[in-house]
């Protein structure tokens, strides 16, 4: 922290720590995965004591559940600003994505540990990831309002489309590619459209350019 | 003195035996908790035995983990092809893959185990998600306009499916995973057929049809009375050489050794019938053989296929590796590679097949074989490495090579299997411009492939 004379205030503290931590935890685990990770090389990564630490969190584990916690906030933070720059409702889903596709790309680290690590870091971070999944189930479901036979489609397909995503980017982040993952933004929406709104109009959606969001 | 059969036997029972207790073990205690002690124990075997087979106890998680993914494509692949209409495939194979969770909770809980375990569990995770998608893929061919659909879409179906069994195996809800296949179903068939095709999936039965599982029954009892019967045809010896023209193998291929032309044979055999439909007279008549000299040379159609599977890898290689070594550029001798590997799998579409399908599908000898096999191709990628920045490096995986020759043998395989085997060279600049980018970054990679 740098020193000031105005002493900043504490909750503001306690978040920048958290932060770091948090970035520090990702950091050590892209490197050597999240099972080789220990407290002392996530101390030794974020230049904090070992106290500051166990102030902040009570394990390991408790601090990667935190980091998936504060990264789906985060996310869906971006999603539902760059969503609500537009109108349409599938205009809605290609901003939102655009948003979440630009977070993934720009903070690799974060996102491999959320999405490719979770199933390594136990049955409390495999539940975590399925409520990530679940925490944007909502913004697909209103789909169903603009879908012709909106409440007859199958009762899973939200959970469907966003698990969908989520493996796509998985699998690209394995293979290395995150930085190129807005590229697939125009088949993602096609692929997430297409059920409320059929075949045509979602590859039209697919084609226009997305809001941007302030970021 | 044991002879060698007896030991052979002795040796693949006792590996079994070791790979049903770790199961049982690390579903009832979690991976971490799993020792070789407790897994010796519940086998009733000694701790020579364990090492006679395994490493570690992450190589004994890993092999039983591979049998499981192996067991499953087999099973999925017979279950696909039971049925004629790639709807009725898929739903076969979704109810297959079902009833085998709910018949043996255990196997779903080592699943869950052994993902915890690393890197490696995941790739062959991955590989074996690559074929479902590959079967899901397939629906575009029902399509007006089978390119209208994005590859992508496909692969998200397939790992979405995959999720949604997993939290339920995870949460312990296991009966819930019958009813959920309607569900599937409609998801995955609403981009190739339409809303009214996935509305209709919803309204089916959710109970495993009985017909279905009949219909796999009937068909194995089919091949078997078929197999039988096919004792009496000989071929007289002036008939024994390879017809001209069908076969179209390499002409080194062609000898006159009857062992190579087994080999021809069962790749044609298998082009026509498939892995599992393949019988070993259709193997002799295709190398115009008898089947006297066929068992001279093999003691099954298996034993046949590894021999067909090892030839075929290793002409395959050669190629790879002379066409690489040819260039001095890593970038342009992995351009060189992947070229020479298109341009023979597409010039022999009948062992293309053999390498690329049915080796999924053929059983653990080759199982084995195909990880291999996709192994040997890891250190020209891996080279790559060499001299790259920091910030590149950091962003491959210690299983990002797996990943790239994993998803390039998906691509191809797909096309594989949409019968497009003759159009693979045309998949050169994608695969290029796929493997490079890691290394590269995406415009030079784009650049390259394009050149």
């Amino acid at each position: 922290m740098p020193p000031g004379r105005h002493p900043l205030p504490r909750e503001f503290i306690t978040q920048h720590q958290r932060a770091r931590i948090i970035a520090a935890l990702a950091e050590e685990t892209v490197e050597k995965g999240y099972r080789a990770v220990t407290v002392a090389d996530i101390v030794r990564r974020a230049g904090i004591a070992r106290n500051t630490f166990y102030e902040n969190f009570s394990s390991k584990e408790d601090c990667f559940l935190a980091a998936s916690e504060f990264a789906v906030k985060e996310a869906l933070r971006r999603v539902v600003d760059a969503a609500s720059r537009v109108d349409s409702w599938p205009a809605r889903v290609n901003s939102g994505l655009a948003a979440f596709l630009h977070y993934v790309a720009t903070e690799p680290a974060l996102a491999r540990t959320c999405i490719v690590e979770a199933l390594s870091a136990g049955p409390a971070a495999v539940e975590r990831y399925e409520r990530s999944i679940q925490a944007f189930v909502p913004l697909f479901r209103m789909g169903r309002k603009v879908a012709p036979k909106g409440e007859d489609l199958p009762g899973t397909l939200e959970e469907t489309i966003v698990g969908g995503v989520f493996w796509i980017i998985y699998q690209r982040i394995v293979m290395g590619q995150v930085e190129e993952i807005e590229q697939l933004l125009p088949e993602l929406v096609e692929f997430s459209l297409t059920p409320y709104v059929g075949a045509e109009a979602a590859k039209r959606t697919a084609a226009e350019a997305p809001a941007r969001a302030s970021g | 003195m044991l002879d060698t059969e007896t030991r052979k036997e002795t040796g693949s029972s006792e590996r079994a035996a070791i790979v049903a207790a770790l199961i049982e073990v690390a579903a009832e205690r979690g991976y971490g908790e799993t020792t070789i002690e407790m897994i010796l124990e519940r086998a009733g075997l000694d701790r020579p035995a364990f090492d006679r087979h395994f490493r570690g106890k992450y190589d004994c998680f890993l092999s039983a983990w591979q049998d499981q993914n192996e067991e499953c494509l087999g099973t999925m692949v017979r279950a696909y092809e039971s049925c004629e209409e790639w709807p009725d495939r898929l739903r076969a194979v979704a109810y297959e893959v079902i009833a085998g969770l709910s018949n043996d909770p255990g196997r779903a809980s080592f699943g869950v185990e052994v993902l915890a375990a690393g890197d490696a569990a995941r790739a062959r995770r991955d590989m074996t998600m690559r074929v479902i998608a590959s079967l899901i893929d397939a629906g575009r061919q029902e399509m007006d306009d089978p390119d209208s659909v994005p590859h992508t879409t496909a692969e998200a179906l397939a790992g979405s499916a995959y999720g949604q069994i997993y939290s339920r195996v995870v949460r312990g809800a296991v009966e819930e995973l019958p009813g959920l296949v309607p569900q599937l179903m409609s998801a995955a068939v609403m981009p190739y057929l339409g809303i009214e095709a996935a509305m209709a999936e919803l309204s089916r039965e959710s109970a495993v049809p009985e017909g279905y599982a009949r219909g796999v029954a009937k068909k194995r009892a089919d091949k078997s009375e078929q197999a039988s019967s096919d004792g009496a045809e000989d071929y007289p010896p002036e008939l024994a050489r390879l017809p001209p023209g069908r076969h179209g193998l390499p002409r080194e291929f062609v000898t006159h050794n009857q062992r190579e032309r087994l080999i021809a044979g069962i790749a044609e055999a298998i082009a026509e019938h498939g892995y599992s439909g393949t019988t070993i007279a259709h193997i002799t008549r295709s190398a115009a053989v008898s089947r006297r000299t066929f068992y001279e040379h093999f003691a099954s159609k298996d034993e046949c296929f590894v021999a067909a599977y090892d030839t075929v890898m290793t002409e395959l290689r050669e190629r790879v590796s002379a066409a690489f070594e040819e260039s001095e550029e890593w970038p342009l001798a992995i351009k060189a590679g992947i070229e020479a590997m298109l341009q023979f799998l597409a010039a022999e579409p009948n062992l293309a097949r053999l390498c690329m399908v049915e080796a999924l599908v053929a059983g653990p000898a080759v199982v084995e074989r195909y990880d291999a096999a996709i192994q040997s191709f890891v250190p020209y990628f891996q080279e790559g490495r060499e001299g790259r920045p920091p910030e590149v490096l950091s962003r491959l995986s210690p299983t990002t090579e797996e990943a790239l020759v994993g998803g390039m043998v998906s691509l191809i395989s797909r096309r594989i299997i949409a019968g497009k085997t003759e159009e693979l060279e045309d998949l050169l600049p994608d695969l290029v411009e796929f493997t490079l980018t890691p290394y590269l970054g995406s415009a030079e990679a784009a650049e390259i492939a394009k050149r």
